[in-house]
Protein backbone atom coordinates (compact mmCIF):
# COMPACT_ATOMS: atom_id res chain seq x y z
CA UNK A 1 0.00 0.00 0.00
CA UNK A 2 1.32 3.70 -0.88
CA UNK A 3 -0.59 5.42 1.41
CA UNK A 4 2.15 6.83 3.58
CA UNK A 5 3.41 10.62 2.55
CA UNK A 6 6.55 10.38 4.82
CA UNK A 7 10.02 9.92 2.62
CA UNK A 8 11.17 7.23 5.11
CA UNK A 9 9.03 4.07 3.74
CA UNK A 10 10.40 1.37 5.67
CA UNK A 11 10.94 3.66 9.08
CA UNK A 12 7.35 4.51 8.72
CA UNK A 13 5.81 1.05 7.79
CA UNK A 14 7.67 -0.47 11.19
CA UNK A 15 6.80 1.89 13.19
CA UNK A 16 3.14 1.52 11.38
CA UNK A 17 2.82 -1.97 12.39
CA UNK A 18 3.86 -1.79 15.95
CA UNK A 19 0.80 0.96 16.54
CA UNK A 20 -1.40 -1.21 14.59
CA UNK A 21 -0.44 -4.48 16.75
CA UNK A 22 -1.36 -2.19 19.76
CA UNK A 23 -4.75 -0.92 18.48
CA UNK A 24 -5.35 -4.76 17.53
CA UNK A 25 -4.46 -5.95 21.02
CA UNK A 26 -7.09 -3.17 22.82
CA UNK A 27 -10.51 -3.68 23.88
CA UNK A 28 -12.97 -1.26 22.94
CA UNK A 29 -13.49 0.70 26.34
CA UNK A 30 -9.69 1.29 27.00
CA UNK A 31 -9.57 2.16 22.99
CA UNK A 32 -12.39 4.48 23.05
CA UNK A 33 -11.07 6.52 26.29
CA UNK A 34 -7.65 6.85 25.26
CA UNK A 35 -8.96 7.96 22.04
CA UNK A 36 -11.36 10.39 23.53
CA UNK A 37 -8.36 12.03 25.92
CA UNK A 38 -6.07 12.25 22.95
CA UNK A 39 -8.64 14.49 20.95
CA UNK A 40 -9.36 16.56 23.82
CA UNK A 41 -12.75 16.93 23.11
CA UNK A 42 -12.47 17.81 19.53
CA UNK A 43 -14.69 16.26 17.07
CA UNK A 44 -13.32 13.11 15.09
CA UNK A 45 -12.10 14.47 11.63
CA UNK A 46 -14.41 13.58 8.77
CA UNK A 47 -13.54 10.52 6.49
CA UNK A 48 -15.07 8.47 3.81
CA UNK A 49 -15.75 4.51 4.16
CA UNK A 50 -13.51 2.53 1.50
CA UNK A 51 -14.62 -0.46 3.10
CA UNK A 52 -17.29 0.09 6.19
CA UNK A 53 -16.75 -2.29 8.81
CA UNK A 54 -17.59 -5.95 7.86
CA UNK A 55 -17.51 -9.22 9.66
CA UNK A 56 -15.93 -12.35 8.58
CA UNK A 57 -14.23 -15.45 9.11
CA UNK A 58 -10.32 -16.12 9.27
CA UNK A 59 -8.56 -19.78 9.19
CA UNK A 60 -6.19 -19.40 12.12
CA UNK A 61 -3.56 -22.03 11.20
CA UNK A 62 -0.27 -23.38 13.81
CA UNK A 63 1.55 -26.01 15.31
CA UNK A 64 2.50 -27.39 18.44
CA UNK A 65 5.64 -26.16 20.12
CA UNK A 66 7.27 -24.21 16.92
CA UNK A 67 7.72 -27.95 15.19
CA UNK A 68 5.86 -30.11 12.41
CA UNK A 69 3.58 -29.12 9.88
CA UNK A 70 1.32 -25.91 10.13
CA UNK A 71 -2.74 -27.55 10.92
CA UNK A 72 -6.37 -25.70 10.90
CA UNK A 73 -6.37 -24.76 14.72
CA UNK A 74 -10.02 -23.50 13.88
CA UNK A 75 -11.86 -20.16 12.46
CA UNK A 76 -12.13 -17.10 14.09
CA UNK A 77 -14.41 -14.18 13.52
CA UNK A 78 -12.64 -11.38 12.31
CA UNK A 79 -14.00 -7.40 11.85
CA UNK A 80 -12.22 -5.39 9.48
CA UNK A 81 -12.41 -1.98 7.81
CA UNK A 82 -10.49 0.96 5.95
CA UNK A 83 -11.49 4.26 5.45
CA UNK A 84 -9.83 7.43 4.18
CA UNK A 85 -9.77 10.88 5.78
CA UNK A 86 -11.21 13.64 3.65
CA UNK A 87 -8.64 15.75 2.07
CA UNK A 88 -9.87 18.98 4.11
CA UNK A 89 -8.04 17.11 7.37
CA UNK A 90 -5.02 17.89 5.34
CA UNK A 91 -4.20 14.68 4.65
CA UNK A 92 -5.56 11.76 2.57
CA UNK A 93 -4.21 9.13 4.79
CA UNK A 94 -5.74 5.77 4.71
CA UNK A 95 -6.90 3.83 8.02
CA UNK A 96 -7.09 0.09 7.88
CA UNK A 97 -8.21 -2.30 10.76
CA UNK A 98 -8.19 -6.00 11.05
CA UNK A 99 -9.36 -7.45 14.41
CA UNK A 100 -10.36 -10.49 16.03
CA UNK A 101 -14.36 -10.47 17.34
CA UNK A 102 -17.43 -8.80 15.80
CA UNK A 103 -16.91 -5.25 17.19
CA UNK A 104 -17.45 -2.81 14.19
CA UNK A 105 -17.28 0.25 16.74
CA UNK A 106 -13.51 -0.95 17.58
CA UNK A 107 -13.18 -1.49 14.12
CA UNK A 108 -14.02 2.00 13.24
CA UNK A 109 -11.86 3.57 16.10
CA UNK A 110 -8.58 1.66 15.01
CA UNK A 111 -9.20 2.14 11.20
CA UNK A 112 -9.32 6.50 12.29
CA UNK A 113 -6.94 5.62 15.07
CA UNK A 114 -4.28 4.12 11.94
CA UNK A 115 -5.18 6.85 9.63
CA UNK A 116 -4.56 10.01 12.28
CA UNK A 117 -1.20 8.49 12.90
CA UNK A 118 -0.01 8.51 9.59
CA UNK A 119 -0.66 12.35 9.60
CA UNK A 120 1.84 14.99 10.68
CA UNK A 121 -0.99 16.99 13.01
CA UNK A 122 -2.12 14.46 15.01
CA UNK A 123 0.93 11.75 14.79
CA UNK A 124 2.96 13.07 18.08
CA UNK A 125 -0.05 13.41 20.56
CA UNK A 126 -2.07 10.16 19.44
CA UNK A 127 1.77 8.33 19.77
CA UNK A 128 1.87 9.74 23.33
CA UNK A 129 -1.44 9.73 24.23
CA UNK A 130 -2.92 7.06 23.05
CA UNK A 131 -0.33 4.66 21.73
CA UNK A 132 2.15 4.54 24.58
CA UNK A 133 -0.33 4.41 27.43
CA UNK A 134 -2.24 1.10 25.56
CA UNK A 135 1.39 -0.55 24.96
CA UNK A 136 2.43 0.06 28.45
CA UNK A 137 -0.76 -1.50 29.19
CA UNK A 138 -0.04 -4.87 27.21
CA UNK A 139 3.04 -4.95 28.46
CA UNK A 140 1.91 -4.65 32.42
CA UNK A 141 -0.77 -7.42 31.30
CA UNK A 142 1.66 -9.49 29.59
CA UNK A 143 4.19 -9.53 33.07
CA UNK A 144 1.12 -9.97 34.84
CA UNK A 145 0.26 -13.39 32.78
CA UNK A 146 3.99 -14.14 32.90
CA UNK A 147 4.28 -13.89 36.94
CA UNK A 148 0.98 -16.17 37.75
CA UNK A 149 2.66 -18.41 35.00
CA UNK A 150 5.82 -18.64 36.67
CA UNK A 151 4.62 -19.42 39.85
CA UNK A 152 3.08 -22.60 38.59
CA UNK A 153 6.61 -23.44 37.11
CA UNK A 154 8.22 -27.01 37.52
CA UNK A 155 12.07 -27.63 37.34
CA UNK A 156 13.19 -30.42 35.84
CA UNK A 157 16.48 -31.83 37.00
CA UNK A 158 18.70 -34.75 37.11
CA UNK A 159 20.51 -35.42 40.60
CA UNK A 160 23.80 -37.27 39.55
CA UNK A 161 25.02 -39.59 42.22
CA UNK A 162 28.65 -41.23 42.71
CA UNK A 163 30.69 -38.43 41.50
CA UNK B 1 1.16 -4.80 -7.73
CA UNK B 2 -0.21 -1.99 -4.86
CA UNK B 3 -3.29 -0.94 -5.16
CA UNK B 4 -3.20 3.33 -4.96
CA UNK B 5 -5.55 3.90 -1.50
CA UNK B 6 -5.11 7.39 -2.07
CA UNK B 7 -6.99 7.01 -5.37
CA UNK B 8 -9.44 4.32 -4.75
CA UNK B 9 -13.35 5.04 -5.83
CA UNK B 10 -15.60 4.08 -2.57
CA UNK B 11 -18.14 0.70 -3.06
CA UNK B 12 -21.45 0.28 -2.84
CA UNK B 13 -22.78 2.08 0.80
CA UNK B 14 -24.42 -0.60 1.62
CA UNK B 15 -22.59 -3.15 0.02
CA UNK B 16 -25.29 -6.25 0.83
CA UNK B 17 -28.07 -4.55 -0.21
CA UNK B 18 -27.06 -2.46 -3.05
CA UNK B 19 -25.33 -5.77 -4.57
CA UNK B 20 -28.63 -7.50 -4.35
CA UNK B 21 -30.43 -5.02 -6.13
CA UNK B 22 -27.91 -4.39 -9.15
CA UNK B 23 -28.33 -8.28 -9.44
CA UNK B 24 -32.01 -8.31 -9.67
CA UNK B 25 -31.36 -5.19 -12.20
CA UNK B 26 -29.14 -7.42 -14.27
CA UNK B 27 -31.51 -10.63 -13.91
CA UNK B 28 -34.28 -8.47 -15.37
CA UNK B 29 -32.49 -6.90 -18.03
CA UNK B 30 -31.34 -10.51 -19.43
CA UNK B 31 -35.27 -11.68 -19.04
CA UNK B 32 -36.30 -9.00 -21.01
CA UNK B 33 -33.83 -8.58 -23.63
CA UNK B 34 -33.88 -5.15 -25.37
CA UNK B 35 -35.35 -2.92 -22.46
CA UNK B 36 -33.08 -0.48 -20.84
CA UNK B 37 -32.77 -0.92 -17.23
CA UNK B 38 -31.44 1.77 -14.94
CA UNK B 39 -29.00 0.75 -12.06
CA UNK B 40 -28.84 4.84 -10.97
CA UNK B 41 -30.41 3.58 -7.62
CA UNK B 42 -27.37 1.40 -6.48
CA UNK B 43 -24.40 3.35 -7.28
CA UNK B 44 -21.86 4.48 -4.99
CA UNK B 45 -22.42 7.75 -2.79
CA UNK B 46 -22.09 11.79 -4.70
CA UNK B 47 -17.68 12.04 -4.35
CA UNK B 48 -15.64 13.77 -6.25
CA UNK B 49 -13.49 10.25 -7.11
CA UNK B 50 -16.82 8.73 -8.42
CA UNK B 51 -17.41 11.36 -10.44
CA UNK B 52 -13.65 10.95 -12.26
CA UNK B 53 -14.53 7.49 -12.54
CA UNK B 54 -17.69 7.97 -14.54
CA UNK B 55 -15.48 10.23 -16.97
CA UNK B 56 -13.83 6.78 -18.04
CA UNK B 57 -16.25 4.28 -16.99
CA UNK B 58 -19.95 3.76 -17.15
CA UNK B 59 -21.09 3.59 -13.54
CA UNK B 60 -23.44 0.72 -14.36
CA UNK B 61 -21.19 -1.23 -15.49
CA UNK B 62 -18.64 -0.11 -12.33
CA UNK B 63 -21.78 -1.15 -10.44
CA UNK B 64 -22.24 -4.07 -11.99
CA UNK B 65 -19.32 -5.36 -12.13
CA UNK B 66 -18.48 -5.03 -8.44
CA UNK B 67 -21.71 -6.43 -7.77
CA UNK B 68 -20.68 -9.73 -9.81
CA UNK B 69 -17.22 -10.39 -9.08
CA UNK B 70 -15.35 -12.20 -6.47
CA UNK B 71 -11.99 -13.68 -5.94
CA UNK B 72 -13.35 -16.86 -8.41
CA UNK B 73 -14.18 -14.81 -11.13
CA UNK B 74 -11.16 -13.15 -13.39
CA UNK B 75 -12.20 -10.10 -15.32
CA UNK B 76 -10.75 -8.46 -18.73
CA UNK B 77 -10.22 -5.40 -19.65
CA UNK B 78 -10.11 -4.31 -23.14
CA UNK B 79 -7.38 -0.71 -22.59
CA UNK B 80 -6.34 -1.15 -19.09
CA UNK B 81 -7.69 1.30 -16.60
CA UNK B 82 -6.06 1.25 -13.18
CA UNK B 83 -9.02 2.81 -11.22
CA UNK B 84 -11.26 0.43 -12.31
CA UNK B 85 -8.77 -2.03 -11.93
CA UNK B 86 -7.84 -1.36 -8.15
CA UNK B 87 -11.59 -0.44 -7.23
CA UNK B 88 -12.64 -4.48 -8.68
CA UNK B 89 -9.97 -5.89 -6.76
CA UNK B 90 -10.37 -3.79 -3.56
CA UNK B 91 -14.04 -3.83 -3.37
CA UNK B 92 -14.62 -7.17 -5.25
CA UNK B 93 -11.35 -9.22 -4.29
CA UNK B 94 -11.46 -10.05 -8.23
CA UNK B 95 -8.31 -10.69 -10.03
CA UNK B 96 -7.86 -9.10 -12.98
CA UNK B 97 -6.33 -11.24 -15.81
CA UNK B 98 -4.16 -10.17 -19.01
CA UNK B 99 -5.90 -13.61 -20.75
CA UNK B 100 -8.82 -12.99 -22.80
CA UNK B 101 -9.99 -16.47 -23.01
CA UNK B 102 -10.25 -17.14 -19.00
CA UNK B 103 -12.35 -14.14 -17.95
CA UNK B 104 -15.71 -14.64 -16.55
CA UNK B 105 -16.65 -11.36 -17.24
CA UNK B 106 -15.14 -8.91 -19.76
CA UNK B 107 -15.49 -4.70 -20.10
CA UNK B 108 -15.35 -3.49 -23.27
CA UNK B 109 -14.13 -0.09 -23.24
CA UNK B 110 -14.15 0.69 -27.01
CA UNK B 111 -16.35 -0.94 -29.70
CA UNK B 112 -14.00 -0.17 -32.62
CA UNK B 113 -10.76 -2.04 -30.43
CA UNK B 114 -13.13 -5.08 -29.97
CA UNK B 115 -11.75 -8.75 -31.00
CA UNK B 116 -13.43 -10.82 -32.23
CA UNK B 117 -15.84 -12.90 -30.16
CA UNK B 118 -14.93 -16.38 -30.26
CA UNK B 119 -11.49 -15.04 -28.08
CA UNK B 120 -13.79 -15.12 -25.07
CA UNK B 121 -14.72 -18.35 -23.07
CA UNK B 122 -18.07 -19.71 -24.56
CA UNK B 123 -18.49 -22.58 -22.35
CA UNK B 124 -18.81 -26.03 -23.51
CA UNK B 125 -21.80 -28.56 -23.71
CA UNK B 126 -21.60 -29.46 -20.16
CA UNK B 127 -20.73 -26.07 -18.53
CA UNK B 128 -22.67 -23.40 -20.76
CA UNK B 129 -22.25 -21.40 -17.54
CA UNK B 130 -18.56 -20.77 -17.48
CA UNK B 131 -18.94 -18.67 -20.65
CA UNK B 132 -17.90 -14.93 -20.70
CA UNK B 133 -19.92 -11.76 -19.55
CA UNK B 134 -19.22 -9.32 -21.50
CA UNK B 135 -20.23 -5.55 -20.38
CA UNK B 136 -19.82 -3.35 -23.71
CA UNK B 137 -19.61 0.93 -23.75
CA UNK B 138 -22.05 2.41 -26.45
CA UNK B 139 -22.51 6.15 -26.45
CA UNK B 140 -26.42 5.16 -26.22
CA UNK B 141 -28.87 2.76 -26.08
CA UNK B 142 -31.81 4.41 -28.01
CA UNK B 143 -30.11 6.25 -31.03
CA UNK B 144 -28.73 3.85 -32.79
CA UNK B 145 -30.02 2.05 -36.15
CA UNK B 146 -33.22 0.46 -35.20
CA UNK B 147 -32.90 -3.95 -34.98
CA UNK B 148 -35.10 -6.44 -35.14
CA UNK B 149 -34.47 -8.77 -31.43
CA UNK B 150 -36.28 -12.04 -31.09
CA UNK B 151 -36.62 -14.62 -28.84
CA UNK B 152 -37.10 -15.63 -24.97
CA UNK B 153 -38.27 -12.38 -23.32
CA UNK B 154 -39.93 -10.66 -25.90
CA UNK B 155 -43.29 -11.52 -26.73
CA UNK B 156 -43.33 -11.05 -30.57
CA UNK B 157 -40.50 -9.05 -31.45
CA UNK B 158 -39.05 -5.90 -30.27
CA UNK B 159 -37.34 -2.86 -32.14
CA UNK B 160 -33.53 -2.09 -30.02
CA UNK B 161 -31.02 0.89 -31.25
CA UNK B 162 -28.29 0.88 -29.86
CA UNK B 163 -25.21 3.11 -31.24
CA UNK B 164 -22.33 2.24 -32.17
CA UNK B 165 -22.43 -1.69 -32.55
CA UNK B 166 -20.37 -2.33 -36.29
CA UNK B 167 -22.41 -4.71 -38.52
CA UNK B 168 -19.49 -7.35 -38.21
CA UNK B 169 -20.41 -7.30 -34.43
CA UNK B 170 -24.07 -8.81 -34.92
CA UNK B 171 -22.33 -10.97 -37.98
CA UNK B 172 -20.02 -12.70 -35.09
CA UNK B 173 -23.07 -13.01 -32.50
CA UNK B 174 -25.29 -14.28 -35.55
CA UNK B 175 -22.14 -17.71 -35.77
CA UNK B 176 -22.15 -17.86 -31.94
CA UNK B 177 -26.12 -18.26 -31.51
CA UNK B 178 -25.93 -21.70 -33.29
CA UNK B 179 -23.78 -23.13 -30.50
CA UNK B 180 -26.54 -23.01 -27.65
CA UNK B 181 -26.34 -23.72 -25.20
CA UNK B 182 -22.46 -22.22 -25.17
CA UNK B 183 -22.74 -18.70 -26.25
CA UNK B 184 -22.21 -14.97 -24.41
CA UNK B 185 -24.22 -13.29 -22.25
CA UNK B 186 -23.53 -8.83 -23.03
CA UNK B 187 -24.71 -5.84 -21.30
CA UNK B 188 -24.27 -2.42 -23.29
CA UNK B 189 -24.45 -0.52 -20.83
CA UNK B 190 -23.81 3.96 -21.23
CA UNK B 191 -23.36 5.94 -17.90
CA UNK B 192 -26.18 4.77 -15.70
CA UNK B 193 -28.40 2.41 -17.90
CA UNK B 194 -28.11 -1.04 -19.53
CA UNK B 195 -29.60 -2.82 -21.98
CA UNK B 196 -28.98 -7.17 -21.98
CA UNK B 197 -28.57 -9.44 -24.71
CA UNK B 198 -28.58 -13.19 -23.63
CA UNK B 199 -26.95 -15.76 -25.70
CA UNK B 200 -31.01 -17.32 -26.87
CA UNK B 201 -31.54 -13.91 -28.42
CA UNK B 202 -31.78 -13.39 -32.69
CA UNK B 203 -31.11 -10.12 -34.01
CA UNK B 204 -32.02 -9.78 -37.45
CA UNK B 205 -29.24 -7.85 -39.71
CA UNK B 206 -31.19 -6.98 -42.45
Amino acid sequence: MSTSPEPDVAASSTARRQWMAVLARTPRDALKAAFDAALEGASAPAYDWLRAPDIGLAMVRGRIGGTGDAFNVGEVTVTRATLRLKADEGSTSVGVAVHMGRDKERATLAALADALLQTPRYADRLQALLIEPLEARIAEERRRKEAEAASTRVEFFTMVRGE
Amino acid sequence: MAIDMTTLVPGFNDTVHDSQRVFRSLLDALSRPGSIVSIDAALPNNHALRDALAARVPLAAFASLIALTDYSTPVFMERDDPMLSDALRFHASAPVTRHRDEAAFVYIDNMDAMPPLDAFAQGDAETPEDAATLFIRVPSLSEGEPLVWRGPGIADQRSVAIAGIPRSFWCERAALVAQFPCGIDCYFVAGGSLVGLPRTTHVEVS
